[in-house]
């Protein structure tokens, strides 16, 4: 891992574990996909954070308010100077849109753990169903660091003056081929394709076989070599609603040092309905 | 809406949100294991329901206007092997008019759909569409 930009952001299964009682320092936060995985059974101490209920207010299609993000953090015993050790299902996928949320609420150290559930699983570590309670904190609320979070004005400027941008969903997605096979789950968007000039690395790519990351040299084949895109450029990553493309943005920006990435999590859902604002269909055309 | 079904309805209505995971948590324990005889099938990616974002299978049959229904969900997905097993348990053996008849709202009628938000709905909505849909196809 000491090869990344930033090693520090992430941590070994063998760290968490030897760390499982640190509860003074350490919180364990679990983030999945899946609603009802962290009650089959977690890393021993961890609490639950759900993306939907937790970290999402849908009257507003926006993350909960900066005190609510205060109120969360108190119950689940997370002070301003706790480390947040993330973990969750498919690729930390979650985890690291729980790991750019927290960010985005300006919360100082947050880690991944490497692998996640999965890892933890196939090492044969413990995992209990006990729910753990800390005490509460006093946790200070932050303004959000929007220097992370794209919006879509921004978004269209940056496309306007060339901006890279990553779409990180699938080829049949970012082609806008998807909505039109019978079948398949559509975009949430009246028109499918991409924003124009974004290249096309879909998120899993940046995923070993065992669910850590690929090391810097394979991401940087990836990103850098074949898809051109240069650290020292402010880079924008998307998806669907943001998920996805919060997993690329902790590539980018931990691992491979981009200097200013922002994840936009309005995306597709938000961009292929905006009226007035251009799309691209097919390849990407500028090469 | 078939007896099964609304009994399951009425039963999680009955419980507050949090006891309502708890349930659909015991449907997902209790979702019986894929027949051997099917296991060839989904090998080959038959059956695939490309909406949810874990591997989930269904295989639909009507046989002497029965419906047959059986399901491989990863353990590692429960939410919505909880929901497959659910329908499993209502559907497996019914006549094809109830299968029809299911209410395309369910998630909202067991009082989950909010819990579960817009993502994860369209994932266990493709399930009961794509049932529907078998069962309308080969009744």
């Amino acid at each position: 891992m000491s090869d990344y930009a930033n090693p520090d952001v992430l941590v070994s299964t063998e760290w968490v574990a030897e760390h499982l009682s640190d509860t003074q320092h350490v919180r364990i936060v679990e983030s999945n996909e899946d609603l009802l995985l962290y009650s089959t059974g977690h890393v021993p101490g961890a609490v639950h954070i759900d993306w939907v209920n937790d970290l999402q207010d849908d009257t507003v299609r926006d993350y909960i308010g900066r005190d609510e993000f205060a109120r969360l953090c108190s119950e689940r015993g997370i002070a301003d100077d706790t480390t947040v050790v993330f973990y969750g299902d498919k690729n930390n996928w979650w985890a690291c849109y729980a790991f750019w949320t927290f960010k985005l609420f300006g919360h100082a150290d947050c880690r991944i753990m490497n692998g996640g559930r999965d890892k933890w699983i196939a090492e044969d570590r413990s995992l209990t169903k006990t729910v753990p309670h800390y005490p509460s904190t006093d946790y200070e609320p932050q303004d959000p660091d929007l220097s992370i979070r794209a919006f879509r004005d921004e978004v269209l400027k940056h496309m306007k003056k060339g901006g890279a941008m990553v779409d990180v969903r699938s080829p049949q997605e970012y082609i806008g081929e998807l909505m039109h096979i019978p079948g398949y789950p559509d975009e949430g968007a009246l028109r499918g394709g991409h924003i124009p000039g974004a290249a096309n690395v879909p998120w899993s790519r940046a995923a070993a076989e065992d669910g850590t990351f690929k090391s810097r040299e394979e991401l940087e084949a990836i990103y850098l070599d074949e898809q051109g895109l240069d650290a020292k450029e402010d880079t924008i990553a998307y998806c669907r609603i943001g998920e996805r493309s919060s997993h690329t943005w902790f590539v980018l920006k931990y691992l491979l040092g981009f200097k200013d990435v922002k994840n936009y999590d309005g995306s597709w859902t938000e961009w292929g309905n905006l009226v007035g604002v251009p799309i691209e269909k097919g390849e990407r055309e500028d090469g | 809406m078939n007896e099964k079904l609304q009994e399951a309805v009425e039963n999680f209505q009955m419980l507050d949100p949090q006891l309502r995971l708890e349930m659909l948590l015991d449907y997902a324990n209790a979702l019986p294991p894929l027949p051997e005889r099917l296991h060839a099938q989904r090998d080959a990616g038959l059956g695939r329901v490309v909406e949810c974002q874990s591997p989930v299978y269904l295989f639909t049959s009507v046989d002497d206007g029965t419906v047959r229904l059986f399901a491989d969900v990863p353990e590692q997905a429960p939410t919505v092997r909880g929901f497959v097993s659910l329908l499993v348990d209502a559907l497996d053996g019914a006549p094809p008019a109830e299968v029809a008849a299911v209410p395309d709202d369910l998630l909202r009628q067991l009082g989950i759909a909010q819990t579960l938000g817009m993502t994860r709905q369209r994932g266990l909505g493709a399930v009961l569409h794509r049932i529907k849909h078998a069962v309308a196809e080969a009744a």
